[in-house]
């Protein structure tokens, strides 16, 4: 599969070329700190709406819970601007590499996911609280499977790859 | 101030700290109060997490000693299996007092298996814990050792207990640059720190006064869930650090984030300890807690956050700090 050069022209960009050689500490360590942070916030907070849907911390009352989509979309608003910076950074590493497309699937399906929780379960305030958990169930163990499977395929994602840059091709070093 | 320094200032705590727990534990038995019971198990935890630092300062000064001629190998390298193979020991006597701490909080007549198998494990910690300090006083101390030379002499439970020693080095070479070791141990610790912060978190919000319609008490059924994301990543983390020690010594990130997990710990002492905790034990639906309460939930927010951020500059700030020479 020929690499498309336009992954060079990205990689010859300004931008680009700073993320990725810059020395300073806020170039793209920085990116992937707030990108770990983006994680926590969003993972994190989906981790306990669903441990509360599946019975764990069963006194608790689900509605307040809402307000931890707010965190949710946070991290994930974080996450979508990092990893275009990181994209933007490294195109030929990411877009070369068959994981980044598993990462990518999984986030889509997992936000889906969220979203039918967010619209089943707590959307309609007439329902009782024992039927906003009857309906998510099933959702809620889709979700942690789906996080699962991004964190996953995001660590594998930074260990692994064909090619590093456009460059590297272009040398031959492939 | 070196690693030596610090590995010796580390090093006595957990041990003495276990023998008395140990003392305790086995006086509480035949007794009605509980209250030795439950010192001796708090001193478990925190013995296990005191043993982390120990072990950690302990690979610089292996380091420090390697270029000492006046230190045999031989009796270092003895002391690094034996204190291997008695962290791991620590740290489940820790985890099994912890696990049972939790129990008898929540039910007022604890299991009858409870005891004796913290007792049980205890008491292999502290044969193994005596055994990691004598084989550490021999490098140090001239006139203890009973050994001649670079000789290393153990008795016959010594030798014993030798060939259970995990080897370092074998699992070194398994860790570097094997995607199949190195990737799911960070893949678990990820997993771990999610569950940190997704718990502790919601807690220490709800504390703060967000989220505050959500009433405490339920809240600590999360409790657990953070304590597991702990266990992983003090397993994972410690076997990163055993794979591959020179990185995390020479990086100053590495000792941040340990003195960050360290203020945390004392943190959770002030919360426990103080009597804060029962006052907002019983917080209900929006009410508000104490302003100290609110303190203490914020600044472990704030330290979780320098965990992750010292974390994630390991790697970039490795050989900031000078690779321990003698």
């Amino acid at each position: 599969m020929a690499v498309p050069e336009f992954f060079g022209t990205i990689e010859r960009s300004g931008l680009s070329t700073w993320i990725r050689e810059s020395p300073s500490l806020f170039a793209f360590y920085f990116i992937l700190l707030l990108h770990t942070v983006g994680l926590a916030l969003a993972v994190g907070a989906n981790v306990v709406i669903d441990l509360r849907i599946l019975g764990v911390a069963s006194a608790l009352p689900v509605k307040p819970l809402k307000q931890l989509f707010r965190i949710m979309w946070a991290g994930l608003g974080i996450n979508g601007a990092t990893g275009v910076l990181l994209l933007i950074a490294y195109p030929t590493k990411s877009l070369t590499n068959p994981v980044f497309y598993a990462k990518l699937f999984f986030i889509a399906f997992a936000v889906i996911v969220m979203q039918r929780i967010d619209a089943r379960v707590f959307g309609d305030s007439s329902v009782s609280e024992a039927s906003m958990i009857a309906r998510g169930k099933a959702m809620a163990i889709w979700s942690l499977v789906l996080w699962t499977g991004a964190i996953a395929a995001g660590r594998l994602l930074a260990e692994t790859f064909k090619y590093l840059t456009y460059a590297d091709i272009l040398k031959g070093k492939a | 101030m070196n690693y030596a320094h610090l590995h010796l200032l580390l090093n006595h705590f957990p041990i003495v700290a276990t023998i008395i727990g140990f003392g305790l534990l086995a006086l509480s038995f035949g007794r009605a109060s509980s209250d030795l019971r439950q010192t001796a198990l708090i001193i478990f935890a925190a013995s296990a997490l005191l043993a982390i630092p120990a072990f950690l300062s302990g690979f610089g000064a292996r380091i420090m000693l390697s270029q000492d001629p006046r230190v045999p190998n031989a009796l270092v390298e003895r002391h690094e299996g034996a204190a291997m193979l008695s962290l791991w020991f620590m740290e489940t006597t820790g985890a099994l007092a912890m696990v049972v701490l939790w129990r008898s909080h929540r039910t007022s007549r604890p299991a009858r298996w409870h005891a004796p198998v913290v007792l049980l494990s205890a008491l292999l910690t502290v044969g193994l814990m005596t055994r990691t300090g004598n084989t550490g006083g021999e490098i140090r101390h001239p006139e203890v050792r009973t050994s001649q030379g670079a000789m290393v002499m153990e008795g016959t439970l010594g030798s014993l207990v030798h060939a259970f020693e995990p080897t370092p080095e074998k699992f070194s070479q398994a860790v570097v640059g094997n995607l199949w070791v190195w990737g799911p141990l960070m893949f678990l610790h990820f997993v771990g720190l999610v569950l940190i912060v997704g718990t502790v978190g919601v807690l220490d919000l709800r504390i703060m006064g967000f989220l505050k319609q959500l009433p405490l008490l339920p809240l600590h059924r999360f409790i657990p869930w953070a304590m597991a994301g702990l266990g992983i990543n003090i397993i994972t983390g410690l076997l990163a650090f055993i794979g591959t020690p020179d990185r995390y010594v020479t990086s100053s990130a590495f000792w941040l984030k340990m003195l960050s997990l360290l203020l945390l710990g004392v943190n959770a002492v002030a919360f426990y300890l103080t009597g804060i905790s029962e006052r907002v034990r019983h917080l209900e639906s929006g009410e508000d807690a104490p302003m100290p309460a609110k303190l203490i939930a914020g600044s472990a927010l704030l330290l979780w956050l320098a965990v992750i951020v010292f974390g994630r500059y390991i790697a970039p700030l490795s050989d900031t700090l000078p690779p321990p020479a003698y």
